[in-house]
């Protein structure tokens, strides 16, 4: 079992539906889809590399025959894959926090959640239908969503100045220079080994 | 398209687990034990792999039930999800990356997937492709913080991070002629540098911010 791969931790989670409720909240997720502003709240919590959504509708597991049973099932699923930085806490304290109504408008839909505000109630419901993740890659374990943003502003400032170098006077590369250095100050955060969380 | 996000494809697969009494240990068990000994580092078979971001492989053994009044179900078969955030492009091209998969990894799928119904084998690309797809759910909501980056963009920008770091702190206060001298070559190393493997922690850095994310 890893949840965990150096800055980043997967979480898995499943919840049951009514499967009128799911017509619901695909519609939600469409608007969300194609109304970005509605999607401000999720793109603030930096600290989130990649989310989904995935409902399965209660004849949608995927059937291949060959002895294999027909899943017999009363209702949907909601699955929620989610990639983060920082600790299980955190993740949840902020979602609670900042997404609360955003939350309330995806999970409603489910049997049992209690909503996102109070947190207690919250983290016990996602305690309860999350599963560990028993194998995790990802390409750059040293770096956080933000280092990531960061590292692209710093390498599109950097093929800038670097195409432009050599052909200037060196009082011309200097300004440049300086100017680089401003752009990019405040996104050169050291990535590497995450610190221990305990 | 809902699985794409920009040039990033968030592909969702459940692939039904072999249900066999006489299989001892379980099949289910022996995905887990071989997945527990996979390194998630650089050799990790995903960075050998072209274009996965972050993946994982989950045995999903049932659905939760969550208390009354729900009703209490039961999942008949396991399933081994996997899930990827991988680069499409605009088109979202799925096809290519498990291509891709099957012609870079194909052992390390086959020891995984001979373990689900109906895996034809990594040799055979076209049924491999065509299975996968087959046990494809399609993303309801994919969100993705950085959309239009490869996984190659993103590993050399994040060098550059560190290397440009390293350069401001050590050309400090150093006259312009000269500094143009060195950045020009700086530039000229970095850019001929090969770009770090994926699943790595980077270069090792002296400098120390500190901190704990508790």
């Amino acid at each position: 079992m890893s949840n965990i791969n150096g800055k980043v931790y997967a979480m898995n989670a499943i919840t049951p539906m009514k499967p009128w409720k799911t017509w619901v909240l695909r519609g939600f997720f469409f608007l969300l889809g194609h109304i970005k502003p509605l999607q401000k709240d999720l793109v603030d919590l930096s600290f989130i590399e990649f989310a989904r959504w995935v409902v399965i509708p209660r004849s949608g597991f995927p059937r291949l025959g060959r002895g294999q049973a027909d899943e017999e099932l009363k209702y949907d699923y909601l699955l929620f894959f989610s990639n983060f930085n920082g600790t299980w806490n955190q993740y949840i304290d902020a979602f609670s926090a900042v997404l609360s109504k955003g939350l309330n408008l995806v999970w409603m839909w489910s049997e049992k959640f209690p909503g996102s505000v109070p947190v207690t109630l919250f983290k016990e419901y996602i305690a309860r239908v999350q599963f560990d993740t028993d194998y995790y890659y990802t390409a750059y374990p040293q770096a956080t969503a933000n280092d990531v943003k960061s590292a692209h502003i710093v390498q599109t400032s950097f093929d800038r100045l670097a195409s432009r170098a050599e052909q200037a006077s060196p009082q011309e590369f200097a300004q440049a220079y300086l100017q680089f250095v401003l752009q990019v100050q405040c996104h050169l955060g050291e990535t590497g080994e995450p610190p221990l969380a305990g | 398209m809902p699985n794409v996000s920009g040039n990033v494809y968030g592909l969702t697969i459940l692939s039904p687990i072999i249900d066999d009494p006489q299989a001892t240990p379980s099949h289910d068990l022996q995905i887990r034990a071989y997945l527990a000994k996979l390194s998630t580092r650089e050799d990790s078979p995903f960075a050998h792999a072209p274009g996965t971001h972050l993946a994982r492989l989950v045995v999903m053994d049932d659905v939760i039930y969550v208390g009354m009044p729900a009703c209490e179900e039961h999942l008949k078969s396991k399933y081994l999800v996997f899930e990827s955030n991988l680069d499409g492009g605009p088109d979202g091209n799925l096809d290519g990356y498990l291509d891709g998969l099957a012609a870079s990894i194909p052992g390390h799928l086959d020891a995984i997937w001979q373990h689900c119904v109906g895996y034809p084998g990594a040799a055979n690309r076209r049924a491999f492709i065509e299975y996968m797809k087959s046990c494809q759910i399609t993303t309801t909501f994919f969100f993705a913080a950085v959309n239009d980056k490869t996984v190659s963009e993103t590993l050399r920008a994040l060098q550059t991070q560190a290397a440009v770091a390293d350069f401001i702190a050590s050309h400090q206060g150093m006259d312009a002629a000269r500094l143009q001298r060195e950045f020009v070559t700086f530039a000229a190393q970095l850019n001929s540098l090969p770009v770090p493997p994926a699943g790595s922690m980077g270069p090792y850095r002296a400098i120390k911010t500190g901190g704990r994310n508790e």
